[in-house]
């Protein structure tokens, strides 16, 4: 009984072998991050600027100036940032402007940088054992290298960074670092010497994605700088192909001329 | 106590073992892995001449012209099949629900859908620049079917001729060649409206190495006038090439 007990274990241990070296070895993909996702609003502040409101204030360095952090936590596409303590707008004045969002095809879609800072876009994942890709409805890629890759030096700073990964258990980490200069939610800076990690944390039952940025430069914060986004699984849609989530394609055209239109706050009917 | 540790073991194994390949998937292993950094070179394509219905006349295939130069000069997402041939290389990766081909410009990533068999339906999906993709795996080769496009948007003419249209069906077969250094994608087109008969052609990518570094993409400000008039404005022939050519 004991023998056969032993044939038996060893023939499992061969036919599932392949499988669970392949879990073991370092860098392989975990997969449940793969997959179409959507930022939710878990505090309930119901607009794009209270999303930002939210995250902490910069802990800055006497000397560097929040000016330039500004519009870091843009949630309206487009419109200049206001002030998240400055109430509510006056009447008249509406929420949701938008100022030529598809101007530019390289700032406008931003080569990746909407996904450092996403906002109620879609955002797609597909995971591969030497590259995560990072992607947005609204378009931009970002790389995230697992490959064992380091950083180039030298690198002309881009706007969404160059980014290199690894696995922590069930938990993406993605070092940034080769920013352009420029703002960060919560009242923060960056120069292309500032660092961002990122971990992409999937909760156990893997329909929920929380990542925390963490932003460190010694010679712009007191201390690093933390703060969360949420996200859901994308909902899956009924079709006759079955229920499946898909990425969908924003489409934006700078010649229409509605898209060109200067903002003029439309007259508010208040009954 | 020893019988029942070898039985408890063998339990812990054979429950273990499938979980572990539950969650961490993989594609069997007769499936080739097409991930990496792909380029063009000047001897890459193999495009025959389309046979276009009589329907598809020259006043339709300039204004065809038309549409893709307005696509161009408003930056607009530009969609299949620019985005296979978009003068910078490719980066595709292969995951475990979707391949993604990601270009080097504005154009929106493509993603070959391999956790279904079918496409969205047509009430539900809105067409897009690079339609729905589906792809499978027969053998070495990927097949991959697209459909769903958008009639109007992005780039839409086809290499060989024709263009396509929100009946236009893509069929592509992606087979590594070389060891792998070689990506051959088959490209067949079908279209009730355009081609007589189905028009196939066919790229070979060259690898690039594993270490590439994807650039960032190239500006395209629809809002730079000096561009827009460059772009709608062709140079008028000099006055010696005019006087050359009227010699002849």
């Amino acid at each position: 009984m004991r023998g056969s007990l032993v044939v038996l274990f060893t023939a499992v241990q061969m036919v599932g072998a392949p499988l669970y070296i392949h879990a073991q070895s370092p860098g392989a993909p975990q997969p449940h991050l793969e997959g179409d996702w959507v930022r939710v609003d878990p505090d309930g502040v119901n607009s794009f600027d209270g999303l930002s409101a939210v995250v902490p204030p910069a802990q800055l360095l006497p000397g560097v100036s929040a000016a330039a952090g500004r519009g870091g936590g843009r949630g309206r596409r487009g419109a200049p940032p206001t002030d998240p303590s400055a109430g509510p707008n006056p009447e008249g004045v509406p929420y949701i402007v938008v100022a030529q969002p598809c101007a530019g095809g390289g700032p406008g879609r931003s080569n990746g940088a909407l996904l450092v800072n996403p906002d109620s876009g879609g955002v797609h994942f597909i995971e591969q054992k030497d590259e995560v890709i990072f992607a947005g409805e609204r378009g931009g890629v970002r790389h995230i290298y697992l490959d064992g890759r380091v950083h180039p030096n030298p690198w002309t700073p881009t706007p969404a960074g160059h980014s290199v990964g690894h696995y922590d258990g069930n938990t993406l980490v993605a070092e940034t670092i080769g920013f352009m200069p420029g703002g960060v939610p919560g009242g923060g800076v960056r120069s292309p010497q500032t660092r961002l990690v990122e971990r992409f944390v999937m909760s156990p039952d893997g329909g929920r994605l929380t990542i925390t940025y963490t932003w460190d430069d010694p010679k712009i914060y007191q201390k690093p700088h933390e703060y969360r986004y949420y996200f859901e699984r994308a909902p899956k849609i009924e079709s006759k192909a079955g229920k499946f989530s898909y990425a969908l394609e924003e489409w934006c055209d700078a010649g229409d001329p509605i898209e060109q239109q200067p903002i003029v706050p439309p007259k508010q009917i208040i009954k | 106590m020893r019988r029942l540790s070898a039985h408890t073991y063998l339990i812990a194994c054979l429950t273990v073992l499938p979980m572990s390949a539950r969650l961490y998937p993989q594609e069997p292993s007769a499936t080739p892995d097409i991930s990496g950094f792909w380029e063009l070179s000047f001897d890459s394509r193999s495009v025959p001449r389309a046979s276009l219905l009589p329907t598809v006349t020259r006043a339709r295939i300039d204004a065809r012209a038309k549409k893709d130069a307005y696509a161009v000069r408003w930056c607009n997402l530009l969609g299949v099949p620019f985005v296979m041939d978009p003068g910078r290389p490719l980066d595709i990766r292969q995951g475990t629900s979707a391949i993604i081909i990601v270009p080097e410009n504005s154009s929106a990533p493509r993603y070959l859908y391999t956790n279904r068999s079918a496409h969205i339906s047509e009430d539900v999906f809105d067409p897009s620049t690079n339609g729905d993709s589906i792809a499978h795996w027969e053998g070495d080769t990927l097949v991959v079917d697209t459909v769903g496009f958008h009639g109007d948007r992005g780039i839409t003419a086809i290499p060989g001729g024709g263009y396509r249209t929100d009946k236009s069906r893509l069929v592509e077969r992606y087979r590594l060649l070389k060891e792998g250094s070689i990506l051959s994608v088959t490209f067949t087109w079908t279209d009730p409206t355009v081609f007589r008969t189905p028009h196939s052609y066919e790229f070979r990518y060259q690898r690039l190495p594993a270490t590439y570094e994807p650039r960032q993409w190239l500006s395209c400000d629809p809002f730079d006038q000096d561009r827009a008039k460059f772009l709608e404005s062709p140079p008028a022939p000099s006055k010696s090439a005019s006087r050359t050519v009227s010699k002849e």
